[in-house]
C-alpha cells in the first residue's frame, strides 16, 4: 500500500495543471510593485503648499525645495516644490509620511533605466514620469499613522454658565505643559510669516515656547509688534488660516502662544526682559493722532529711533477700538494697558481729551512738528437707513460699546434687535446679552444679518459663543423697517436674503421677497460696519492729497499721503482689525525716519 | 501559549509577556538566558523554526534590543523572544549551533549595529554593505544625513530654498531689507 503511494505521488503534482499560475506571465515587461510597495515619489501640485517638511524630514538630504515655473509664491504656498535625487534617496517614505497636505506620495514603480545620470533628480508631479498616475504605491496609512499630531491643545474657558452673567475674560490662557505641547505641533515652515500683515517672526517665538526661552520669545514679539498681550487675546490671526498643520487637522494656536508668553513674561518684568529705552537723540518732533493700534504701534518704534513723540488722543484713556470697541470679556483692560504702559514708559507724550479738528488742528499740528501721523480709525457707525432707523430707541453698536467702556450706563430693554453679522455685532449682543441678564435675569436678543452663517463676517468662535450664551441669531435675512406704533418700537422686518455679493463681488443683495420675518425688540441696535470720520482734515488741505477712484485716502508704501509730512495708516487706510493698525504703524514709522532724514518722496 | 509561557517561567526568568495577536507572542528574557531559552523552545516545546532576528537601538537607555522570532509548525504560532544587551562593546552569545541560518542574521547585525557575536561563522565578513567606511549605519548615532552630504555629492545647480526666507524674498522684500 505504501509503495503504491510512492509511486502516485509524484502525479499529485499534475493537479496543478489546473490551476491559475502564480508567476508573471510577462517577466520582462510587466512587473508590479506590491500595492504598497516603495517606488517613486508622485506629488499633486494642486494640493502641495511647498512647506518644506518632506525635505526637513529626509534623512539622507535627497529632497530640496525649488521654485517651479507656474506655481506662483502667495499666501499659504510658498510655490516651492520638492526636488529628489535619487543618488540619495533611500525610499524610507518619511516625506510621505510626514506631509502636510497629503499631497506627496511614493508609486509602486520602481524600475526606471535612463543613461543621464542628470535624469534621476527631478521633480515630482512637475517632470512628468509614467509613474504619475498609478494608484498604487506608498501612501500614509490612516487613520493609525500619524507623525503630525493633528488635534490642537484645548484652550480652557470659562462654561456658557459661568460667563454668561459676568464680563469675565472667557480665554484662561495655556498652562506650560499645554503651551509646550501645542508649540511641539508646530513644524516651523514659516508659511504663516508672510501672511501675517506685520510679518511676526512667528516660528522663532513658537520655538521659543518650545525651548522655554519665554523673555527670547518676548523679544522676538516686539521687534514686529509692540501689543502682543491684545493680539494674542483678540487678533484676527490670518496667520493660523494658512498654517500649514491646518490642512489635515488643527492649525497650530499661534494666538494663544503668543498671549502665553506676554502672559508669562508679566507686565512688571517688560522693561528686564527688552532692555529698552528712548536714545532722545533726534531734534525732530512728531506728532500722532490718535491712540489706537496704529498710532501705539508708531510711537514705539519712533521712541526707540529717538524722536520726541506727542500722541493727541479724543478719548481719556488711550487704545482707540481696542479699549473702546472690544469688549472686557474678550481683551480685559489690564492686558491692554500692560502694552500701553510699556510704549508710554519710553518717554511717549500723550495728550487725552483732545480732538483733532476742534481742539486743536491739523494745520497747528503741521507747524509745531516735523511730522504728523494720522491713524484715526473707523468711529462713525454707519446706517441701514431703512425706516425707522431715525427712532431715538435704535442706536449705533460702536456708540454703546464706547459709552460702556467708559463706565457709563447704556440702554438695556428687555428684547433688542441687533442687525449686522461681524465682530462688532457680536460684541454689543453679547455686551447686551450680558447686562440683560443682569438686568432682567434672562436673554432676549435677536442678532440678524445679510449673510448666511458660512459667509458671516464674525469669527466663528463668537458665533459659536454668542449661541451658547442663549442669543437668538437669524443669519440671512435683510432688514426691510422697524415697526413702530405710538412711538415705540415693535420691531424688525425682514425678508430673506438669498446672495450678498453679486458675480463682480460687489455688495449688491438680492432678497426673496415672498419668505419674510419679524423679530420683536423694544429696541434696536445697528451694528453693519464703521466709516471714517476725517473732518479735521480741513478742505483746502484735502484738495492737496489724493484719493482712490473709491474715495479713499491714497499714500504710499510707507503710508505717507501727498503732503509729505503727514502719514495716515490703519483701518482708514487699510483692514479694518488691529494687526494691520500694528503693522501700518511700524511701516510708517520708517517712513517718518525717511523722510526726515530727507530720503523719502511721496511720488505718484 | 499560556501553558507553554507557564512551563518557561518555571525554567528561565520570563517577563514582559505580550501577546501581540493570537498567533504572535512576545516575552523577554536576561541576555545570558536566551540561548539556553531558545534551546529549550527547540527541543522541548516544538519551537523547531527559527523565523528571524533582529535588533532595534534604544539609544537613550544605552542598550540594544535583539528579537528573535521562532514559529511552532504545527501550532502555527510565533513566539518572540526579546532581551536587552548594553549598547558599549555590544557582544552576544552565538545562537549559530541551534539552526545554521542565525549565521547570517548574525552577520547582518555584526555590519548594521556593530553587535559581535564570537564564533558565529564569518561573522565579520561584508555582508550587504561592501566597502563600508563608517560607523554601522543602524547605529542610532550615524548621522545619515551627513553621511549623504559627504558620500553623494550633490547634483550641480541644483540648490535648495527655505520657504520662509524665499517667500519673505518674494512678498515682502522692502520690508525685509530695511531691517538689515
Amino acid at each position: 500500500m505504501s509503495k503504491l503511494k510512492d509511486i502516485l505521488s509524484p502525479f499529485t503534482a499534475w493537479n496543478n495543471l489546473a490551476r491559475d499560475p502564480v508567476t508573471i506571465k510577462d517577466p520582462i515587461n510587466d512587473r508590479p510593485g506590491a500595492p504598497r510597495y516603495r517606488g517613486f515619489h508622485q506629488n499633486d501640485l494642486e494640493k502641495c503648499i511647498g512647506c518644506g517638511a518632506c525635505e526637513s524630514i529626509c534623512e539622507t538630504g535627497a529632497i530640496r525645495m525649488v521654485p517651479v515655473d507656474g506655481e506662483e509664491t502667495k499666501e499659504g504656498d510658498s510655490g516651492l516644490r520638492p526636488e529628489v535625487d535619487y543618488g540619495r534617496c533611500c525610499f524610507c517614505a518619511l516625506c510621505v509620511d510626514i506631509c502636510s497636505t497629503g499631497s506627496l506620495t511614493l508609486s509602486n514603480e520602481y524600475i526606471w533605466v535612463d543613461e543621464d545620470p542628470e535624469a534621476f533628480t527631478f521633480v515630482p508631479g512637475v517632470d512628468k514620469k509614467s509613474w504619475d498616475d498609478n494608484e498604487e504605491g506608498w501612501k500614509r496609512p490612516e487613520p493609525d499613522y500619524e507623525l503630525n499630531i493633528k488635534e490642537r491643545v484645548t484652550m480652557p474657558e470659562l462654561s456658557a454658565e459661568e460667563r454668561e452673567n459676568s464680563f469675565v475674560e472667557i480665554v484662561k490662557g495655556y498652562s506650560r505643559e499645554q503651551a509646550i505641547a501645542e508649540a511641539d505641533r508646530c513644524i516651523d515652515c514659516g508659511l504663516c510669516q508672510a501672511t501675517c500683515p506685520a510679518h511676526m517672526d512667528i516660528p522663532d517665538y513658537i520655538r521659543a515656547v518650545r525651548e522655554e526661552n519665554l523673555e527670547e520669545g518676548f523679544r522676538i514679539m516686539y521687534k514686529t509688534n509692540p501689543l502682543p498681550e491684545v493680539c494674542g487675546r483678540i487678533c484676527t490671526h490670518k496667520c493660523e488660516d494658512v498654517c500649514a498643520m491646518g490642512h489635515r487637522g488643527d492649525p497650530i494656536a499661534i494666538r494663544w502662544l503668543k498671549r502665553y508668553i506676554a502672559d508669562s513674561v508679566g507686565e512688571e518684568y517688560y522693561q528686564e526682559a527688552l532692555k529698552q529705552e528712548n536714545p532722545q537723540d533726534k531734534d525732530k518732533k512728531v506728532a500722532i493722532v490718535g491712540a489706537g493700534p496704529t498710532g501705539l504701534s508708531a510711537a514705539y518704534y519712533l521712541a526707540l529711533m529717538g524722536y520726541s513723540i506727542k500722541i493727541f488722543e479724543a478719548q481719556p484713556r488711550a487704545g482707540g477700538m481696542m479699549r473702546y470697541g472690544i469688549p472686557e470679556y474678550r481683551l480685559p483692560y489690564e492686558a491692554l494697558d500692560a502694552d500701553i504702559d510699556y510704549i508710554l514708559s519710553l518717554g511717549v507724550d500723550i495728550q487725552y481729551n483732545t480732538r483733532v479738528g476742534k481742539d486743536v488742528t491739523l494745520e497747528q499740528l503741521h507747524e509745531e512738528y516735523d511730522s504728523v501721523l494720522v491713524g484715526t480709525g473707523l468711529h462713525a457707525g454707519r446706517s441701514t437707513r431703512i425706516p425707522g432707523t431715525d427712532h431715538k430707541h435704535v442706536y449705533q453698536a460702536v456708540e454703546l460699546l464706547r459709552e460702556f467702556s467708559k463706565g457709563n450706563e447704556i440702554p438695556v430693554s428687555d428684547k433688542i434687535v441687533v442687525i449686522g453679522g461681524g465682530n462688532v455685532a457680536m460684541d454689543i449682543t453679547r455686551t447686551l446679552a450680558r447686562l440683560q441678564r443682569q438686568k432682567y435675569g434672562k436673554v432676549q436678543i435677536t442678532t440678524t444679518s445679510l449673510e448666511t452663517e458660512d459667509i458671516m463676517p464674525a469669527d466663528q468662535e463668537e458665533i459659536d459663543e454668542a449661541r451658547e450664551e442663549k442669543v437668538n441669531l437669524q443669519p440671512g435675512w435683510g432688514p426691510q423697517k422697524i415697526e413702530i406704533e405710538n412711538d415705540r418700537i415693535k420691531g424688525l422686518h425682514v425678508q430673506r436674503c438669498l446672495s450678498v455679493f453679486d458675480e463682480n463681488g460687489r455688495f449688491n443683495p438680492k432678497f426673496d421677497e415672498s419668505q419674510t420675518d419679524f423679530f420683536e425688540g423694544d429696541m434696536a441696535v445697528e451694528a453693519i460696519g464703521q466709516g471714517m470720520d476725517i473732518s479735521y482734515i480741513s478742505k483746502p488741505m484735502r484738495e492737496e492729497l489724493d484719493f482712490t477712484e473709491r474715495g479713499r485716502l491714497r499714500v504710499n508704501d510707507y503710508f505717507q499721503s501727498k503732503q509729505e509730512w503727514l502719514f495716515m495708516g490703519g483701518d482708514i487706510i487699510q483692514g479694518p482689525d488691529v494687526i494691520h493698525g500694528i503693522a501700518n504703524g511700524h511701516k510708517a514709522a520708517r517712513g517718518i525716519d525717511k523722510y526726515l532724514r530727507g530720503e523719502l518722496r511721496y511720488e505718484e | 501559549m499560556q501553558s507553554t509561557i507557564k512551563n518557561l517561567k518555571k525554567r528561565f526568568d520570563i517577563s514582559e509577556v505580550k501577546e501581540q495577536r493570537k498567533n504572535l507572542t512576545f516575552i523577554s528574557t536576561e541576555e545570558d538566558q536566551v540561548v539556553p531559552l531558545l534551546m529549550h523552545l527547540r527541543d522541548q516545546e516544538g519551537f523547531s523554526h527559527f523565523v528571524l532576528l533582529t535588533a532595534v537601538d534604544w539609544i537613550e537607555e544605552g542598550v540594544f534590543q535583539l528579537t528573535y522570532i521562532l514559529n511552532h509548525p504545527e501550532k502555527k504560532t510565533d513566539l518572540g523572544i526579546r532581551a536587552y544587551i548594553g549598547r558599549e562593546d555590544a557582544t552576544m552569545e552565538s545562537a549559530h549551533h541551534l539552526w545554521e541560518q542565525v549565521a547570517t542574521y548574525q552577520r547582518e547585525l555584526k555590519e548594521m549595529f556593530g553587535i559581535d557575536f564570537p564564533g558565529s561563522p564569518r561573522v565579520d565578513e561584508e555582508f550587504f554593505l561592501e566597502g563600508w567606511d563608517d560607523i554601522p549605519p543602524m547605529r542610532r548615532e550615524f548621522d545619515s544625513k551627513q553621511y549623504s552630504e559627504d558620500t553623494y555629492f550633490p547634483r550641480p545647480g541644483s540648490k535648495s530654498h527655505d520657504p520662509r526666507e524665499y517667500m519673505k524674498q518674494k512678498l515682502y522684500r522692502d520690508d525685509y531689507e530695511e531691517e538689515k
